[in-house]
């Protein structure tokens, strides 16, 4: 793990440079009518227009081993990382903090594909390629994570790193059940205990930093609603206080325990919650729609458009470049989402309906 | 009434110092400033630059990371850092008029 956090959180950061780059890349991405394109092509001319567009170094790269949609979306993730390290690169102080905060949540899916791969016995190559580096772990340890023998081994190389007291912990669990799902959520407990750590308070931050907080808090929100949402739908019989996450301000663990049944009364909460005006729309087509994946993708949208409005009310803060990390992070979802379907043999109206569009 | 008179005292008490004070600007205004104009107006320049340059050290680095995006970007970036130069020209205006 790095130890410059804590060196240089006393600093403010270097918002200037920061954000002319990310406001740069965020103008260069993907715009409707490229997605209005791409979903007319078959898959081979997505892979073509790729080519010729910023993803050529990865297309290129990967080229060689790859073909079809596994190459656009090797490419993709490769590319995703290296726009995300090089946010981490940059930036300096506070803002590296905040930053990485975020981020961490590709080392939560670094180290859940490696335990993964490892329980289902993947080639180690098959694992290098799922992997996204983008988050805080260093190259090295990446690459001693995929070459690791065992999940204990893994537990052992992670123990210096903010997963280390949480996996050491639920490996017993592992142990006595071997299902990973105890591992899992150990991960995941990790990453969110931290990304609110030592921030400060809501109130008493200055603006653009109390929204950051307040973005934040709303990820837990939105994945413990995620979560009882799906337990609801699913009507699976699980303890819902299992995957409760703490820190979010919608829930508590005894009202998520009563709510996590009843879909009708989840979707009553969050409509009397802070963030009901924002979500009204996506709640609306949560009551009517038959499927969760609707919902999220408004969830979504609700989540970028927010973001971009943010970026312009406070344009020197770390606003601009977390609307930048949504913006593509839906790109490659959506580039993902039209390969996909389009290899699948879905028509166009029906992969529109799957993209996350502004 | 008695008590308003000590107060009276104690008024006139506390303002002495501050009409010797006066008494000692009065005479002063006489002799030299302080700071004399000329002096004044290189403060002026030197405050006037100070004030671009810490202007210039956001815009300066914003301006590179746009040129690292992209090129095209040089122009418009060197403008826009030496905008705020435009402060210490007219600065140096107040230079002329004392001379």
């Amino acid at each position: 793990m790095t130890v410059r956090v804590d060196d240089q959180s006393s600093e403010s950061g270097n918002y200037e440079y920061v954000t002319a780059r990310v406001r740069s890349r965020r103008a260069a991405l993907f715009d409707d009518d490229d997605y209005r394109k791409l979903v007319r092509m078959e898959p081979g001319g997505i892979a073509r227009f790729m080519e010729e567009s910023e993803y050529e170094t990865e297309m290129n790269a990967l080229g060689a081993r790859h073909s079809g949609v596994n190459l656009v979306e090797y490419a993709l993730n490769r590319n995703l990382a290296k726009h995300f390290e090089d946010l981490l690169r940059w930036s300096e102080g506070r803002l590296y903090d905040y930053i990485a905060r975020y981020l961490r949540k590709f080392d939560v899916w670094n180290v859940k594909t490696v335990i993964r791969g490892l329980y289902v016995d993947a080639d180690t190559s098959e694992i290098e390629d799922d992997l996204i580096r983008a988050g805080e772990f260093s190259e090295r340890l990446l690459d001693r994570l995929v070459n690791a023998g065992s999940i204990e081994e893994v537990v052992d190389l992670l123990s210096d790193t903010i997963f280390g007291d949480d996996l050491a912990a639920a490996y017993q669990d592992y142990e006595d059940t071997a299902v990973l799902v105890p591992l899992e959520n150990a991960v995941d407990r990790a990453f969110y205990e931290v990304l609110l750590a030592g921030l400060p308070n809501q109130r008493a931050a200055d603006s653009a930093t109390g929204l950051y907080v307040s973005f934040l808090t709303a990820e837990i929100d939105f994945r413990n609603l995620r979560n009882a949402l799906r337990l609801a739908r699913s009507g699976a019989d699980i303890e819902p206080s299992e995957y409760y996450i703490e820190g979010g301000r919608l829930f508590d663990e005894s009202t998520i325990r009563q709510l996590a049944g009843n879909t009708d009364q989840l979707v009553q909460r969050v409509r009397e919650s802070p963030y009901g005006d924002d979500l009204d729309e996506a709640l609306d087509t949560l009551e009517e729609a038959e499927s969760l994946i609707e919902f999220e993708h408004a969830l979504d949208a609700a989540l970028l458009e927010y973001s971009d409005r943010l970026s312009n009310r406070y344009p020197l803060s770390v606003c601009p470049v977390l609307s930048y990390i949504l913006a593509k992070e839906r790109e490659v979802d959506n580039i993902r989402a039209i390969a996909r379907g389009r290899e699948a043999g879905l028509d166009s109206d029906e992969i529109e309906q799957e993209l996350v569009i502004l | 009434m008695r008590l308003s008179g000590t107060n009276h005292r104690i008024t006139t008490m506390a303002f002495a110092p501050l009409q010797a004070f006066i008494a000692l600007q009065e005479g002063s205004t006489a002799a030299a400033p302080a700071i004399p104009p000329l002096a004044g107006a290189a403060l002026a320049v030197g405050l006037a630059a100070l004030g671009a340059g810490i202007a210039e050290r956001g815009i300066g680095a914003a301006a590179v990371g746009a040129v690292a995006e992209d090129d095209a970007m040089f122009g418009r970036g060197l403008i826009l850092t030496v905008l705020p130069e435009t402060l210490v020209i007219l600065a140096l205006v107040v230079v002329f008029l004392t001379l």
